[in-house]
């Protein structure tokens, strides 16, 4: 049995070329991976490895959070090993977040904007299969971000290990973050902009409106230089399996809003 | 079995405005049927509710004896609809988009390639094939709508205004496919439209619609005949010169006939009678007559 039809395979891959073909959108996609995989870890990596740690202030404070497999490492190590598992992931975790909303932006609000909606309703597809197939479009899109970036953020941070003669940096944590908590979040991207472009009447008010999700990412990470807490692998799994759970609510939510007559409103 | 059948199709927004009320209509397979009215009437809900883009609040709706709202698949799998709201892709050039929605009915490559073909020559839009939707001027998109409409051979047509925005060329060359299909390929055609002497010239059956409501429906003889518009014989005489029992209108002295037939009876009077006859004919009721007939009527009873 095929995954999806081939009249859905023609509305992914027709999606596909919209969101190439919408400058912010494409902007998105290449930029943001670009900026949080590649040029702030670089950044991060040479202020390490040049500047001296005594001129850098609170480092002292920062080392504190180390777990108990770093505390052998040098203050230039340890600095690093806090940029790759404490800053990164949040880093990384915005990637699947903003390219799943932005393309769901310009899937789903996209299409009412310009008034092509109507025409794919008219199509013998069902809505059910107009639904999936711009899910799935925006799911693979930011998928296949999502994993170029890791690999190019493996890379970098492999050079950063090898410089300050660092293991390898993947650990349980990476690999939650990456095979589960990732895929999670670019299915609440989506499925969240697919609940939000019922209520937006432009592709640019819906993605302002996608700034919000940013920031349960952002505190989730941020809030562990408070101290209070650490996260780790196990933590890690079940913010992942609680993000699948919301996942299917919202999908459910999702699906019954999209219907021809909310949409065409 | 008809082609479209609706039962006191009715559909309200938000409980407050009627948009369409109580329509009852039965339309055999084959022809065209004009449904006018003008604008804000309602003719477009009707296409949405019977294409199944919006439910009825009452009453219900068959096309080919599917439920739109029940089975729009299958309706969609059957027809072929041009609304002047469905927009096609911009970023896709004309072949493109036609491929792209030909894909979405299921069909395989090659056969989209080459029906695609065929709709573009067909339309006079071969030559712009490769050209973006975007650089296409008003007229080019509406007839690649209709391209779209046709790609996967309906037999069942919505067009809601399709030469609206259309210079007469392509008008004529829009007018004449719709003509054909109807004529070769048997598809039944639903056209809205507010433009009445095209509608004359293409429609077999009508259908009035005003602020929601069908005033009446059949072909132009049941029309004129239920509100009494009768042809009329017309005969121009010398200047000065006057005909009892006739009314004066532009320099022409009419009076209503039931049949053609008595034209030749009253002429032979009025020449009898001592008249110079320079000129008689037959003025018919056209579409335009019997539509203004009925929407003043209404009003006045309103």
């Amino acid at each position: 049995m095929k995954l999806i039809s081939s009249a859905e395979h023609a509305v992914v891959k027709k999606d596909f070329g919209e969101i190439w073909n919408t400058k912010m959108a494409r902007n998105t996609v290449i930029t943001v991976p670009v900026i949080l995989v590649v040029f702030l870890p670089v950044m991060y990596l040479v202020m390490i490895y040049y500047i001296p740690m005594s001129q850098m202030n609170g480092v002292d404070k920062m080392l504190q959070l180390l777990p108990q497999e770093a505390k052998n490492f040098t203050a230039k190590q340890s600095m690093f090993y806090l940029l790759t598992n404490l800053l990164c992931p949040m880093f990384f975790l915005m990637i699947p977040l903003m390219v799943s909303s932005v393309s769901a932006a310009c899937s789903f609000v996209g299409e009412k904007e310009r008034n092509t909606i109507e025409t794919l309703l008219l199509t013998p597809m069902s809505v059910k299969q107009i639904f999936k197939a711009k899910v799935v479009g925006c799911i693979i899109l930011s998928s296949i971000s999502t994993a170029v970036s890791f690999v190019v953020f493996s890379i970098v941070i492999s050079i950063g290990d090898i410089m300050l003669k660092m293991p390898f940096f993947l650990n349980w944590n990476w690999l939650v973050l990456v095979l589960l908590l990732a895929p999670a979040i670019t299915i609440f991207g989506v499925i969240f902009m697919v609940i939000v472009s019922g209520k937006s009447k432009s592709y640019m008010e819906s993605f302002q409106t996608s700034g919000f999700i940013v920031l349960p990412v952002v505190l989730l990470f941020v809030g562990q230089f408070t101290g209070l807490f650490q996260l780790s692998a196990m933590l890690l799994l079940f913010v992942s399996v609680g993000v699948f759970i919301l996942d299917f609510i919202l999908l459910l939510i999702g699906s019954h809003s999209f219907t021809p007559e909310k949409l065409l409103k | 079995m008809s082609a479209i059948s609706t039962k006191n199709l009715t559909k309200t927004y938000d409980g407050k405005i009627i948009a369409l009320k109580s329509l009852n209509l039965e339309i055999p397979q084959g022809g065209i049927f004009g449904f006018l009215g003008p604008n804000g009437a309602g003719k477009t809900t009707t296409v949405k509710l019977l294409t199944g883009l919006l439910k009825p609040t009452e009453g219900e709706c068959r096309v080919l004896d599917l439920e739109p709202g029940k089975n729009p698949c299958e309706v969609h799998r059957l027809c072929g609809v041009m609304t002047e709201s469905a927009r096609m892709y911009g970023q896709l050039t004309g072949m493109e988009n036609l491929v792209f929605f030909a894909q979405t009915s299921g069909m395989t490559q090659e056969a989209c390639n080459q029906r695609a073909g065929e709709l573009l020559k067909q339309l006079d839009l071969w030559d712009a094939r490769d050209k973006k939707l975007s650089a296409y001027s008003t007229g080019m998109a509406q007839r690649l709508s209709m391209a779209r409409a046709l790609i996967h051979w309906p037999q069942v047509l919505f067009l809601d205004e399709p030469t609206s925005g259309l210079d007469p060329e392509s008008a004529q060359t829009v007018n004449e496919l719709i003509t054909a299909l109807a004529k070769n390929a048997g598809t039944t055609v639903f056209l809205c439209t507010h433009q009445l002497r095209y509608a004359q010239d293409l429609c077999s059956g009508y259908g009035i619609l005003d602020k929601g409501r069908l005033l009446a429906a059949g072909d132009l003889q049941t029309l004129c005949d239920a509100i009494g518009c009768h042809i009329r014989a017309g005969f121009r005489l010398a200047d000065g010169d006057t005909l009892e029992g006739y009314h004066a209108e532009n320099g022409w002295w009419q009076t209503e006939v039931l049949r053609e037939e008595e034209m030749p009876k009253l002429l032979k009077e009025i020449i009898d009678g001592g008249h110079d006859v320079f000129e008689a004919r037959l003025i018919k009721p056209t579409l335009e007559d019997v539509y203004f007939e009925y929407t003043e009527r209404q009003e006045a009873q309103q």
